[in-house]
C-alpha cells in the first residue's frame, strides 16, 4: 500500500531532524571545545585554571573538554565578541564590557552579573605601580606621576579595561587630596596623561613597554601584572610601589548565552565559571596574584596582597556612569587628550 | 685724531679684562658636565625608544587590521570578496559554451546544422562561517531562461552534509561532473537515463579521507534525463511520488602510496520511485542520439474526438541502478558507467490497457589522455603551460575517446500498434563511438571538437535509422 505523500515527507522531515540532533549530541558528547575570550594579562591564569577545570570535567563526566583563549585588551575583546567572535565565556576585564556585549550585542542577558556569586566577579585586583630597581624618580604616590620628567606607561582607555581602572584609581586619589574634587581631579589625570609617551592598546602591552623596551619611570599596573613581571622578569629590575590610594578592581565572567546555546555547550561552560569561586579555582587566582574572594584563600596569601585604600567602582557611580562620562565618545578622557 | 685713537685705545684696554671674564663664563656654561651629557643622552635614548615602540605598536595594529581585513580576489581565474579566514565568501563564477553542430551525410536534416549558445550559466556562489555554503546558477543557453542550480548547504561534519533545494540528484557519474570538467562535449548515453537536476534533500559525506563517500536523498523526481524545469510547471512537482536516491563511491586507495591506484574509484547510484502516471500526464522520457537528435519516444496520443488518450505512461515503479568507474593515472583517465532503469508503463487501447515492465539500459567507456603531460582528473585540472602567441608554451592539449550504447527493452515494441513505442520511429539501440581533441590554451579557456558516430537499429520506416555522424565544436570560457 502506498503511504500518502505528506506522511512519508513529514517522515523523512523527522528523520532528519533526529539524525541532526543525534550527529550533535554524539559530538558534544566526545569531546567538548570552550572559547575563552579574556583580557591582556589573563592568559597565564587561565592556561593554569583550564589545565585544572579539564582535569575536573574529566574526572565529572568522563567527557574531554579543550579551552582556547584569546587574550586582548578587554574593550577590544568586547567589540570582537559583538562583531561574532564565538565566545562561550568571557572573562573581561570589568564589567562595562561585558554590559557592552549584553546590551549592544544582545548575546546575554543584562542581569548576567546577578547568575553568579559576588556580581560575577569571582577574583579581584588592584592597581600599584611598577618601578625600575631603586626607584630611581623616588616614586610613592599618584602625585609624584605628574612631575616634570616623570614617563608614565599606562595603556589606552578606550581599548583597554586596566587602563580604565589605572584611570579612576588616579582620579580617586586626586579628588581625596585636600580641597579635592572633580576639576581638580580632571587637571590631575590631564597632567598624568602629559607624561606618558606611548599608550599601549592593553596591559600587556604597556608592560612589554615598560619591562622589555625599557621606556618610561614608572608602569601603572593591575596588581597581578606587577608581581609577574618582578617575578618573571627579575625582582633585580623592578620594585613594586603600592599607592595611598587605588580602586578594587573586579574583572567579570559570564556566560555568553546565544553562543553557548548555539554550540551546545551551556552546561560545560557554566560549570567552568563555577569552578573559579570553588577552593581549587580560587587557589590558582590566588597563584597568578589575583585577590581571591573565599576567605581562606586569601587568608593563606596574605603576604602578596597589602591592604589598600581602596575605591569601588561604585564611587564612580557605577560602571554604566563612569563609562559614559569618562570614557565614552567625547567623555573626559577624549576632552582631556584633546587639549 | 690721534687723541680720539688714543681715547679708543684706552677704553679697550679698560674693557679686556671684563671681556675675558665674560668670555671665560660663557666658555664653562657651554662645556656641558658628564651628568648632564649623560642625562642628554638618556632623554634622546629614551625618545629613541618611545619612537621604536610607536612604530612597533604601529606595524602591530597594522598586521592586526590586516588579519581582519576583507580579502578581494581577482584573477584570470576567480572574483571573489570575503573575509580574511576565508570562512565567509562570495565568488562570481560563469560558463559560455558557444557550440557549432554540423552532421555529415544524410544521417540528420540540415536545418540540424547550427550554431548555439548551448550554456549561458553565470553563478553566485558563497559560504558562511566555512559551514553554511549557497549556489544559485541560471542558464540563459539554448534560448531558455531556467534555474539550473539553487539550493543551499551545511557542511555540519565531512560526514554528515546536508543540502536542501535544486541540485543534481547523486546517480550518474558523468552527470555528477560539473560542465567545465566533461572530456566530451556532451555527456554520454548513460546520461540519458539518470536524472539531472531536481529539487529535493540530500544527506552525504566523506569518510577516511574521502575513502568512503555517500548521498542519501528525496526528491520530487524526474523522467529520465530530465531537469525539474522540465515539469509541466517548472520546478513544481506535479505528480504524487517522491524519488529516493542514494549513491555510495569508494575511493579504496585514495590515501594509499601505491600512486598506482590511487586514482581508482567506484561505487553505484541508485534512484526509486513509485509513481502513477496517466495518458495525459505520462511521465516517460524520450532519448536522444549523441548527435542530440531525438531517436526514441514512446507512443504519443493519437486519438481524436471523445475517443479516450491512447498515450503511453507510467503506470508504477521506477528503478534505476548506476554501477559506476572511473580511473586516473598520470596523463591517462577512464571513466566507465552502466545504468539501467527498470519502468512500469501501461497503455490504453480502445478501452484495453496492457502492462509491462521495460528495463532500458545504456553504457560508456571514456578515455582520455594529456598529450601535454597534465594529470588526468575527474575533477579540474590546471594546464602546465598557457599559449600566448610570440612566447613559449602551447597550453594543454587532451585527446579523448569513447564507445557507448543505449538499448530499449524490446517489449516497448511487442502489441504491434498497441505497442508502447512505435517501431518505425523510435529507435531500439544505439551503438555509438567518438574522437576528440580538447586545447586548454588558458585554465578559463577551452576549444573542443567531437566527432561521433552513431549507428541504430530500427527508428525508421524502412528498417533501421541512417547512422548519424556528428561534428561538434565548442569554445568554452569557464570562469
Amino acid at each position: 500500500m502506498k503511504q500518502p505523500n505528506w506522511q512519508r515527507r513529514l517522515l523523512i522531515a523527522l528523520s532528519t531532524s533526529v539524525f541532526i540532533g543525534g550527529v550533535g549530541s554524539a559530538a558534544q558528547a566526545a569531546e567538548v571545545t570552550l572559547l575563552n575570550v579574556s583580557y591582556d594579562p589573563t592568559r597565564e591564569l587561565y592556561v593554569d585554571f583550564n589545565k585544572s577545570f579539564a582535569e575536573y570535567w574529566k574526572k565529572k563526566t568522563g567527557d574531554t573538554v579543550k579551552i582556547n583563549q584569546s587574550h586582548g585588551g578587554s574593550g577590544r575583546q568586547a567589540r570582537s565578541v559583538i562583531d561574532g567572535l564565538s565566545a562561550d565565556v568571557v572573562t573581561l576585564a570589568l564589567a562595562a564590557d561585558v554590559d557592552a556585549i549584553a546590551n549592544n550585542g544582545k548575546l546575554l542577558p543584562v542581569n548576567w552579573e546577578e547568575r553568579l556569586p559576588d556580581h560575577s566577579a569571582p577574583y579581584t585586583s588592584t592597581i600599584v605601580f611598577l618601578v625600575r630597581k631603586g626607584n630611581p624618580k623616588n616614586i610613592k604616590d599618584w602625585g609624584d606621576l605628574v612631575k616634570p620628567g616623570v614617563g608614565v606607561i599606562t595603556p589606552n582607555p578606550k581599548t583597554s579595561g586596566g587602563a580604565r581602572w589605572n584611570y579612576l584609581a588616579a582620579w580617586a586619589w586626586a579628588k581625596k587630596q585636600p580641597g579635592g574634587s572633580d576639576a581638580t581631579a580632571r587637571e590631575f589625570v590631564k597632567a598624568l596623561y602629559k607624561n606618558v609617551p606611548v599608550l599601549d592598546t592593553g596591559a600587556r602591552g604597556s608592560t612589554t613597554t615598560f619591562a622589555q623596551r625599557g621606556i618610561g619611570d614608572v608602569a601603572i599596573s593591575w596588581e597581578n601584572e606587577a608581581w609577574l613581571a618582578t617575578k618573571e622578569l627579575g625582582p633585580d629590575k623592578f620594585e613594586i610601589v603600592i599607592p595611598s590610594v587605588s580602586i578594587l578592581a573586579e574583572p567579570s565572567v559570564a556566560v555568553v548565552d546565544k553562543v553557548v546555546l548555539r554550540r551546545g555547550t551551556r552546561a560545560v561552560a557554566e560549570e567552568y565559571l563555577k569552578y573559579l569561586y570553588t577552593p581549587e579555582g580560587q587557589e590558582i587566582a590566588a597563584r597568578n596574584y589575583y585577590r581571591p574572594r573565599n576567605p581562606q584563600v586569601a587568608a593563606k596569601h596574605a603576604e602578596l596582597f597589602p591592604k589598600i585604600d581602596l575605591v569601588t567602582i561604585k564611587d564612580f557611580g557605577g560602571w554604566t556612569k563612569a563609562q559614559k562620562e569618562h570614557f565614552g565618545d567625547g567623555g573626559v578622557f577624549d576632552q582631556i587628550q584633546a587639549q | 685724531m690721534n687723541i680720539r685713537r688714543a681715547a679708543a685705545g684706552a677704553s679697550i684696554a679698560a674693557l679686556l679684562p671684563f671681556a675675558g671674564t665674560a668670555l671665560a663664563q660663557t666658555a664653562a656654561q657651554s662645556t656641558p658636565s658628564n651628568e648632564e651629557l649623560k642625562r642628554e643622552i638618556d632623554e634622546q635614548k629614551q625618545k629613541l625608544l618611545i619612537l621604536e615602540r610607536k612604530l612597533e605598536n604601529s606595524q602591530d595594529a597594522a598586521a592586526a587590521a590586516a588579519a581582519t581585513a576583507p580579502r578581494i580576489t581577482i584573477n584570470a581565474s576567480r572574483f571573489q570578496i570575503g573575509s580574511n579566514d576565508n570562512s565567509n565568501f562570495i565568488r562570481f563564477r560563469g560558463t559560455l559554451f558557444a557550440d557549432n553542430r554540423a552532421y555529415a551525410g544524410d544521417s540528420a536534416p540540415e536545418t540540424a546544422d547550427t550554431f548555439l549558445l548551448r550554456s549561458v550559466r553565470p553563478t553566485f556562489e558563497g559560504t558562511f562561517a566555512n559551514i553554511y555554503d549557497f549556489r544559485f546558477t541560471p542558464d540563459f543557453g539554448s534560448g531558455r531562461s531556467i534555474i539550473v542550480d539553487a539550493y543551499a548547504a551545511a557542511r555540519f561534519k565531512p560526514g554528515f552534509v546536508v543540502t536542501v533545494g535544486k541540485f543534481k540528484p547523486s546517480v550518474g557519474l558523468e552527470r555528477l561532473a560539473s560542465e567545465p570538467d566533461l572530456r566530451f562535449m556532451e555527456r554520454g548515453l548513460p546520461t540519458f537515463l539518470v536524472p539531472n537536476r531536481d529539487l529535493g534533500l540530500q544527506l552525504s559525506g566523506d569518510f577516511a579521507g574521502g575513502a568512503f563517500s555517500y548521498q542519501v536523498g528525496y526528491f520530487n523526481g524526474v523522467t529520465d534525463g530530465q531537469s525539474s524545469d522540465n515539469l509541466a510547471t517548472p520546478d513544481v512537482e506535479s505528480d504524487t511520488g517522491g524519488d529516493y536516491a542514494a549513491r555510495v563511491f569508494l575511493h579504496p586507495f585514495i590515501n594509499s602510496d601505491n600512486f598506482n591506484l590511487r586514482g581508482l574509484g567506484f561505487g553505484i547510484g541508485s534512484t526509486y520511485q513509485d509513481l502513477d502516471g496517466a495518458a495525459t500526464n505520462p511521465y516517460l522520457p524520450s532519448y536522444r542520439s549523441q548527435g542530440q537528435l531525438s531517436v526514441f519516444s514512446y507512443r504519443a496520443n493519437t486519438a481524436t474526438g471523445t475517443t479516450p488518450n491512447n498515450a503511453t505512461f507510467s503506470n508504477g515503479e521506477r528503478l534505476r541502478l548506476a554501477p559506476q568507474l572511473y580511473y586516473y593515472r598520470g596523463s591517462f583517465g577512464f571513466l566507465g558507467e552502466y545504468t539501467t532503469v527498470k519502468q512500469d508503463v501501461s497503455r490504453t487501447v480502445a478501452g484495453a490497457t496492457r502492462s509491462d515492465t521495460l528495463t532500458n539500459s545504456a553504457w560508456q567507456g571514456q578515455f582520455s589522455y594529456f598529450l601535454t603531460g597534465e594529470d588526468e582528473s575527474y575533477r579540474g585540472f590546471t594546464p602546465q603551460s598557457t599559449f600566448q602567441p610570440g612566447k613559449p608554451g602551447t597550453g594543454a592539449w587532451e585527446l579523448v575517446a569513447r564507445i557507448q550504447e543505449l538499448d530499449v527493452d524490446d517489449a516497448a515494441f511487442v502489441g504491434g500498434a498497441n505497442s508502447f513505442a512505435n517501431p518505425l520511429t523510435a529507435i531500439t539501440k544505439e551503438t555509438a563511438w567518438g574522437v576528440g581533441v580538447n586545447w586548454y590554451p588558458w585554465n578559463t579557456v577551452k576549444l573542443s571538437l567531437n566527432y561521433d558516430v552513431t549507428s541504430f537499429e530500427g527508428g525508421a520506416a524502412t528498417g533501421d535509422r541512417a547512422d548519424e555522424q556528428a561534428i561538434f565544436s565548442r569554445f568554452a570560457i569557464n570562469y
